[in-house]
């Protein structure tokens, strides 16, 4: 079957082959399940994957049912649908649990064209919010005394604990991450490729979202 | 991570296969496998061996590393190193429980292998032990871990970064009351922190 | 002793952190009235605080009772919403009827929207390469094989397969299934995995 034609991805003309798109949404996906908060989308590969799969799909039906190729690709493509429903779901997971701080980042960053959200997960997250609102107003706020029926946004907000500790592996050689100390002697580590560390997630988070590092 | 999603990770693997049937080259989107010969060795990922040895349409070739006195050198240079030593697979744990699992007949010696495989696993989850004490009896702010692999990261969540998160909460608490006047250092034991396991 | 009975509310909730309860409408209107007194008490009293010191401390205490009360309703209310979410994923769109009854009206409205929400999400995707839409709540597992066998639990009826073919599960039959076709029948209790 001629799944291995090459793709080229709208935005930048660059030629990437579907091995490679499968390899960043891997890992993308293991980033996201392993970070505590949300990561830039990725939602150029999620789309060009699922044009794979949608081409692959369109080619296996005209195959016999019980063809052994059809078999293989048809798991294949199960092996990769998990990947994308698990990393969207992640990554809906930690929208709605954390959405007040997402939304009013997200907003900031959407001026720079820096947003984290696809356009359709921004929408999700509002409306999600709005609905908690709504909720606890009907439920609670609206028949609470007068002066305490406000939703306030700051202390209903739940933050993602970016002090955590996470397993790391390096992509490529990173000198000079500096680990903060509590008494004021910052300690420098270098992260040389191939190495692996266990470490908070502040420091890292960066290279994490460039893809330097990998967490395991 | 949960360990079947490890497993997922570690089923990517390439290995290879002897099939018994003839078919052409295959293009999948992790890579084009094949032409697939009858009787002839040629690469998959394992995935792909599993169903086709669950479909009795190939034997699988063990890995060269499993291999009794492959396996029985590994054992003893991770008895006497004090670090951990280079798994020759980065996913030998998942390569193992799957392939003696579902082809034990197709590699030979299955069930030593087996016992050894399971010996080296356990030296190294013994001296991981070791390290996490030593780690946070140092402060616990930062560990290196080379040549640990995923599963074993793994073991040692959530206990290993959640106790770290919770020595940093109580470090950060006792700062937030230690009276200006008090000598800084006596609270630095913890210093400086790093600790190689 | 004030905000005494929105603890025993937070209490019976966590009996059961995996499970969802009956809302506890009683008990909500019990605090809400609570809450009403205390506020009551508090504004009859708070223009007598400018002489009587003693007075003031009331106020406080009360204050503090009526903040607490706000934030531990807004707490049992968060944490049903967060079981109710579980029971989207699980149950997809339409809950069964004895798990519907455990919601309070309100609860089940935000349950639409929730549901709604998620629908017009997960239709949005792989819109541009023609997929229309991808369902999040299958592929919940990596796959192990296409095929599994299962066990029916209940007289269930017809049930198409995506390659047309149509099969009578009925109570006790075994049938040899698509992995990815029956997850959501063995999460609804109506098939048993037994391979």
């Amino acid at each position: 079957m001629d799944s291995n034609e090459d793709i080229y991805l709208s935005d930048n003309e660059e030629e990437i082959t579907a091995e490679i798109v499968l390899k960043t949404l891997q890992s993308a996906w293991q980033n996201e399940r392993l970070a505590p908060e949300i990561l830039p989308h990725r939602s150029d590969m999620v789309e060009c994957m699922l044009g794979q799969l949608q081409h692959m799909e369109r080619n296996i039906s005209k195959l016999p049912k019980t063809d052994l190729r059809a078999s293989i690709h048809k798991m294949e493509i199960s092996r990769i649908k998990f990947i994308i429903c698990n990393y969207l779901k992640i990554r809906l997971n930690k929208i709605e649990k954390y959405c007040i701080p997402i939304i009013k980042d997200e907003r900031q960053r959407t001026d720079s064209g820096t947003n984290y959200l696809t356009p359709s997960e921004y929408k999700y997250a509002q409306e999600y919010l709005l609905n908690m609102e709504n909720h606890m107003k009907n439920v609670i706020l609206n028949k609470v005394p007068g002066n305490m029926q406000s939703f306030d946004m700051n202390k209903m907000a739940e933050h993602p604990n970016l002090q955590t500790h996470v397993f790391l592996k390096a992509h490529e050689t990173v000198n000079g991450v500096v680990l903060e100390d509590l008494v004021g002697e910052d300690e420098e580590i270098d992260l040389e490729e191939g190495s692996q560390h266990i470490l908070q997630y502040k420091p890292i988070a960066d290279l994490v979202k460039n893809g330097k590092v990998q967490l395991v | 991570m949960d360990p079947y999603e490890i497993e997922f990770i570690g089923e990517n693997r390439i290995i290879s296969i002897i099939p018994n049937f003839t078919y052409d080259k295959i293009y999948l989107i992790c890579g084009e496998f094949g032409p697939f010969r009858a009787g002839l060795p040629m690469n998959v990922p394992l995935w792909l061996a599993l169903m086709l040895k669950q479909k009795q349409k190939c034997r699988i070739v063990p890995p060269d590393w499993m291999d009794m006195d492959a396996l029985e050198n590994i054992k003893e240079e991770e008895k006497r190193s004090r670090f951990f030593t280079k798994m020759p697979n980065e996913h030998y744990m998942v390569e193992a429980k799957l392939i003696l699992g579902a082809a034990s007949e197709d590699v030979p010696n299955a069930s030593e292998i087996k016992t050894v495989i399971k010996d080296i696993w356990d030296i190294r989850m013994s001296k991981l032990r070791t390290s996490m004490d030593a780690l946070m009896k140092s402060g616990g702010g930062y560990g290196r871990l080379d040549h640990l692999t995923m599963m074993e990261i793994n073991s040692v969540k959530p206990l290993l970064p959640a106790a770290m998160d919770s020595l940093l909460r109580i470090q950060m608490k006792s700062k937030k009351t230690t009276p200006a006047n008090l000598n800084v250092s006596s609270f630095s034991q913890s210093g400086g922190s790093s600790q190689n396991i | 002793m004030f905000a005494e009975k929105v603890i025993e509310l937070l209490k019976e909730t966590e009996r059961n952190p995996e499970t969802i309860d009956q809302f506890n409408d009683e008990k909500i209107r019990q605090i809400l009235e609570e809450m009403q007194l205390l506020f009551k008490m508090n504004m009859n009293d708070a223009n007598a605080t400018m002489d009587n010191k003693a007075l003031w401390t009331t106020v406080q205490v009360r204050h503090s009772a009526l903040e607490r009360n706000k934030r531990c309703l807004l707490a049992y209310l968060y944490n049903r919403m967060n079981k109710i979410k579980t029971l989207r994923w699980e149950f997809g769109s339409v809950l069964p009827l004895d798990v519907r009854e455990l919601l309070a009206d309100e609860e089940y409205d935000w349950f639409t929207k929730y549901s709604s929400n998620l629908a017009t999400y997960m239709r949005s995707l792989g819109q541009d390469t023609g997929y229309n839409g991808i369902d999040l709540t299958e592929n919940l597992k990596p796959p192990k094989s296409l095929y599994i066998e299962v066990l029916c639990v209940l007289d269930y009826g017809k049930l198409e397969l995506e390659d047309g073919d149509v099969i009578m599960l009925k109570k006790n039959s075994r049938h040899f299934l698509p992995t990815t076709e029956c997850q959501t029948l063995i999460r609804q209790g109506i098939l048993k995995q037994i391979t």
